[in-house]
């Protein structure tokens, strides 16, 4: 571990991009689950 | 409890065929394990002790999973649950059973790996201890875990998934320990890794046997 | 329950979703272009600004879900429940991102992409550990079962993950102590707290979406409608 570690800025690019992807595709699947479940509760709602 | 004890070791006793077979299981693995390696004897000697404890831990799903086979029968579950008797006495009975059964099974490797990897050791009583901590390490959580499994489909999948991430340190201490009386432990670190086992067997003994009554209520 | 069905859209979460979007670009643009490189570790030390940000959370996500679980033993409100599964599954998916950027990191740092430290290690166990509960979780179909059954293995996970540090980390003690890299000037750690709150604000809004998707599925599990009672049983 001597001496500087050069370069190396494919690897913080990879970590942020992978990181930010990840949390972006959760969350719009998330909230497309949610409006699918919302509207599926709605519609049973309004049939009985 | 000792009459819960008894039934189980009665149990066990009815279905030794299948712990024959289960003893072929692993004595299968431990021959496989070496292809893994090549024939070269000081790579497998070196490794011997990791390869007996894979083989324990792959045999060991399968007689737990087995082990609520009877209760699941006729639900006599439901059954046991109606008698005056606490949970916890039954799961203590079935844990020990189970724990007896992996330590002879864990016993009766040894002489496989020590013909196959030619890896003895001289001192016997102190593999028997490590063996008892670390059978006793998958046994508590391992029944646990079978009375939630036996009950749902594709136990076999889900036994495993459950258990080998949750007994990887009781895992890492038996095959340190087991590695330091074959291959000789030059550090004195045996104890250190003896009481990591131990304290692993005493947290999931207590902790395990305050849950179980939650698992199979209905 | 019911007040759960009677607010249409919540807002709450989108809110802390928003301002944990704007935190994490902030922190994440100092981290990257207006933080120095660090002295030995050089540019690969901006992987640390949102590593260590994720790690906190991951512990933070976990230990929720162990005392939701407490909370449903005890309680057996199927609030619990749901937050436990929510806070579940959000903490598997920063474990997830933990191990990925634990092995990019590794890889400039010391040549391989898994180093068996004890962190990374602990966090590829629990990771596991949990994918079992999520899995058990898709199993069984009573939900109460289902609730205790994952709750106390949600309990059981939890208490290993110390020993398994501790195991792991005497297991690996013959291998060099690694160091982290030191993070003393204000200039290192200014992206990391900011992004640490952003990952707080983003994953408590996670949370609490998916525990009212949690909430919905049971609400329609418990009493489905004859009709839709076989289309329920494909989408669960």
């Amino acid at each position: 571990m001597t001496g500087v570690v050069s370069g190396g800025w494919g690897f913080v690019w990879a970590a942020y991009a992978i990181t930010g992807g990840a949390l972006l595709i959760y969350g719009v699947m998330l909230i497309t689950r949610l409006r699918d479940e919302w509207s599926r509760a709605a519609g049973e709602g309004s049939g009985q | 409890m000792i009459a819960a004890l008894r039934k189980e070791l009665l149990l066990q006793w009815r279905t030794r065929a299948q712990f024959l077979a289960v003893f072929v299981f692993g004595a299968t693995a431990l021959l496989l394990f070496s292809f893994a390696i090549g024939p070269n004897a000081a790579d497998l000697r070196k490794f011997s002790a990791g390869f007996l404890w894979l083989g324990l831990l792959l045999s060991s799903t399968l007689t737990l999973s087995e082990s609520f086979h009877a209760e699941m029968e006729n639900r006599a579950m439901e059954g046991l649950l109606l008698l005056p008797a606490d949970p916890r006495v039954l799961y203590y009975g079935k844990a020990i059973a189970n724990w007896l059964q992996l330590m002879v099974l864990g016993i009766a490797l040894v002489p496989v790996m020590v013909v196959l990897y030619d890896a003895g050791t001289t001192k016997i009583p102190m593999l028997l201890v490590v063996i008892a901590l670390g059978a006793a390490g998958l046994s508590a959580p391992g029944t646990l875990y079978a009375a939630m499994t036996a009950q749902v489909r594709s136990k076999q999948t889900l036994l495993p998934l459950l258990l080998f991430p949750l007994i990887v340190p009781a895992l890492l201490a038996s095959v340190k320990a087991t590695s330091l009386l074959i291959l000789g432990d030059p550090m004195g670190s045996l104890g250190s890794w003896l009481t990591l086992l131990g304290a692993f067997d005493a947290i999931y003994w207590a902790l395990c046997g305050l849950l179980y009554g939650r698992v199979v209520e209905e | 329950m019911l007040e759960i069905a009677n607010n249409r859209f919540p807002r709450t979460p989108y809110y802390l979703m928003g301002i944990g979007v704007v935190l994490l670009l902030v922190g994440s643009y100092y981290g990257l272009f207006v933080a120095p490189p660090e002295r030995y570790m050089g540019e690969v030390q901006r992987i640390m600004y949102v590593h260590v940000p994720t790690a906190w959370n991951a512990l933070l996500a976990i230990t929720f879900a162990f005392v939701c679980a407490i909370a449903f033993l005890m309680r057996s409100d199927f609030k619990w429940d749901a937050r436990m599964e929510a806070a579940i599954e959000v903490g598997v998916l920063l474990a997830f991102l933990l191990c990925v950027q634990g092995a990019i990191w590794a890889k400039p740092t010391w040549g391989v992409w898994w180093d068996w430290d004890p962190r990374l290690t602990t966090t590829a166990v629990l990771l596991f550990a949990f994918l079992g509960i999520l899995a058990l979780r898709r199993f069984v179909d009573d939900p109460v079962k289902r609730g205790i059954w994952s709750a106390v293995a949600t309990i059981i996970a939890y208490v290993d993950v110390p020993i398994v540090y501790f195991s792991v980390r005497w297991w690996n003690s013959l291998h060099q102590l690694q160091s982290s890299p030191d993070t003393v000037s204000s200039q290192f750690h200014l992206p990391l707290r900011v992004n640490a709150f952003g990952v707080l604000f983003l994953m408590t809004g996670f949370i609490m979406l998916r525990a009212r998707l949690a909430s919905l599925r049971h609400v329609s599990e418990v009493a489905p409608p004859p009709m839709l009672a076989e289309e329920a049983g494909e989408m669960a």
